[in-house]
């Protein structure tokens, strides 16, 4: 069996740097779109109620599940899953545990340098010169507009900083757990906080910055963000509950491959229970407490509710928000802050993607951590420039962002749910996180981790592909209507995008690379143990 | 902002930090785990 080598230096610190994988730049904008565009109350009932059902119970099965694992001296998803599933095929329910964080971190990468070099460009006036039009500054700085475009390495250009983000990450990573990861979250998580708290003074006592617009104040933005519309009728509304679910899902990165990596390092009496609700209530206070009060706000009272709708996360972050700050007093240095913010939510964030990956090269191959890293640095690489190249409309980052940061994650939790509750039966998995706990679950989460997460989970998962791979109008009966998304046409029809099709195919290449990797990694195991048949 | 909207905030915004506070005041203050094992 391999040897435990890395741990984290103290509970604080794997809470940290699970929060620091949870906390995003969909904390900062896309809760606040989704929470205005839905209207606030009956929104944050569907987004609490999925929070409690959800969110943190999966969560609590994806710590418990990866510290049994790695007790076993397992520290990767296929690894984990491999000791406790008992059956050959066991440790191919964590493939997705692999190529999610893996594959997400060759765009995600993407986008973390352009936080980085709009905050250095912010710090440079750029957003501020008379005249600067930023739809075509994000176009031409993202290569938005067309294949290759962003292939430069000017201040203007994103090539330099992929490349200095790429090195940051991986020089962390090599400095291990304790003095890269943890490290990295213990000061940023905390910067991270007082930046939003800074700007989050700046924006409510902005007043109402323009006389002439006396409706576009502070206390406006506040109401288009929280005015419940109506609630009842909201709530039956299957994609508000489709839009805080998912949010609610993938804000708090379960299923990601992240968290069953880092609770691996725990010891037997290690908490998962206050640490998985700690690491949770984190995410929350960003996303709800700072987030929520932060972006739609400031861009409302510059921009009216007009300016606003509509917008999506790239476009709301990175061409709104530059305007808004070019309107502020002081917006150089609001501007700069803000995006250093998003690049520190970003970049602890990406760092809980590598680590599976070298635990899994490290375990499975018997690889050493340069070797491992380098390997790992070649795979994404390879997928960050397909991204970086094919960037035109950001279509090869939407490819592998649908298929593998969404679908995936939509199956490893579904698996994960299921693992916990019903392979290892919920009496012994609710034993098992209780092992060391500092708290007591509510007893209530034995019905709910059984029965009402799986159904939860399934439902929202059936209703995500009927409409976004099939179409649905979310009708029902001879209203019902299915057309296939551009996800769909992209790759099959009459007009399929090369891109899109490459994407699809680099990706299932990965998988069935990786699907062979773990084959391997599956003899050494059975040598190792001692086994004789697979 | 309506009566509703200052509601619905106090209530999102005050529920997540009261809980991220006290978990994190659990964690700090509350008993720690055992050194051995």
């Amino acid at each position: 069996m391999p040897a435990i080598k890395e741990a984290f230096s103290s509970r604080l610190g794997v809470i940290l740097a699970v929060a620091g994988s949870a906390v995003g730049l969909g904390n900062f904008l896309r809760f606040p779109g989704l929470a205005a565009q839905y209207g606030g109350g009956a929104f944050m009932i569907a987004y609490f109620v999925s929070l409690l059902v959800l969110g943190i119970p999966i969560g609590w099965a994806e710590w418990t599940i990866g510290r049994k694992g790695g007790l076993a001296g397992f520290h990767s998803s296929p690894g984990i899953f491999h000791v406790i599933v008992h059956h050959r095929l066991g440790k191919y329910l964590g493939l997705l545990g692999f190529i999610i964080p893996v594959v997400v971190y060759m765009y995600y990468v993407y986008i973390e340098a352009w936080c980085l070099g709009y905050a250095l460009n912010a710090a440079a006036g750029t957003f501020s010169q008379p005249g600067v039009n930023y739809g075509d500054f994000f176009a031409s700085f993202t290569g938005a507009g067309a294949n290759g475009a962003s292939l430069h390495f000017g201040l203007q250009d994103v090539g330099i900083f992929v490349i200095i983000v790429y090195a940051l990450n991986f020089f962390f990573i090599y400095r291990g757990l304790s003095k890269g990861i943890e490290f990295v979250c213990k000061w940023g998580i905390p910067i991270l906080i007082v930046i939003a708290l800074v700007i989050l003074g700046r924006v409510l006592t902005l007043g109402t910055p323009d006389p002439t617009k006396p409706d576009q104040n502070v206390l406006n933005a506040l109401g288009y963000m929280w005015n419940p519309q109506d609630i009842a009728t909201g709530l039956k509304n299957p994609q508000l509950w489709l839009a805080a679910a998912g949010q609610i899902f993938f804000s708090l990165s379960v299923g990601f491959g992240a968290v069953i990596t880092y609770a691996s390092y725990l010891r037997k009496k290690d908490d998962v229970v206050l640490s998985g609700l700690t690491a949770a209530s984190a995410n929350e206070f960003c996303e709800v407490g700072l987030g929520g009060l932060i972006t739609v706000p400031a861009a409302f009272v510059f921009l009216g509710a007009a300016g606003i709708a509509g917008q999506g996360t790239f476009s709301l972050g990175f061409n709104v928000l530059p305007y808004v700050f070019s309107k502020m007093p002081l917006g150089d240095f609001f501007a700069t802050i803000f995006y250093l913010l998003l690049f520190i939510a970003a970049i602890t964030s990406s760092l809980s993607m590598l680590q599976p990956g070298i635990a899994f090269f490290e375990e499975g191959l018997g690889l050493k951590r340069k070797s491992a890293m380098g390997l790992l640095a070649g795979l994404t690489g390879l997928g960050t420039l397909l991204v970086w190249w094919f960037s035109k409309d950001l279509k090869a980052l939407d490819t592998m962002d649908f298929w593998i940061g969404t679908v995936g994650i939509f199956i490893q939790g579904m698996i994960l749910v299921m693992v916990y509750s019903w392979y290892i039966g919920i009496e012994a998995a609710w034993a098992e996180t209780h092992e060391g706990a500092a708290m007591r679950i509510p007893l209530f989460y034995k019905f709910i981790l059984k029965y009402i997460s799986p159904a939860f989970l399934l439902i929202v998962f059936v209703m995500f592909i009927a409409a976004n791979v099939f179409g649905w109008n979310f009708a029902l009966g001879a209203a019902a209507e299915f057309k296939p998304t551009s996800y769909v046409t992209d790759l099959v029809g009459p007009n399929p995008s090369g891109v899109a099709r490459g994407t699809f195919l680099f990706c299932l290449s990965v998988i069935i690379l990786v699907g062979c990797l773990i084959k391997i990694a599956g003899k050494n195991w059975a040598r190792a143990s001692g086994e004789t048949k697979l | 902002m309506s009566t509703g909207g200052w509601i619905s905030m106090i209530l999102s915004v005050g529920f997540v930090t009261v809980l991220f506070v006290y978990c994190v005041g659990r964690v700090l203050f509350g008993p720690q785990p055992d050194a051995d094992e």
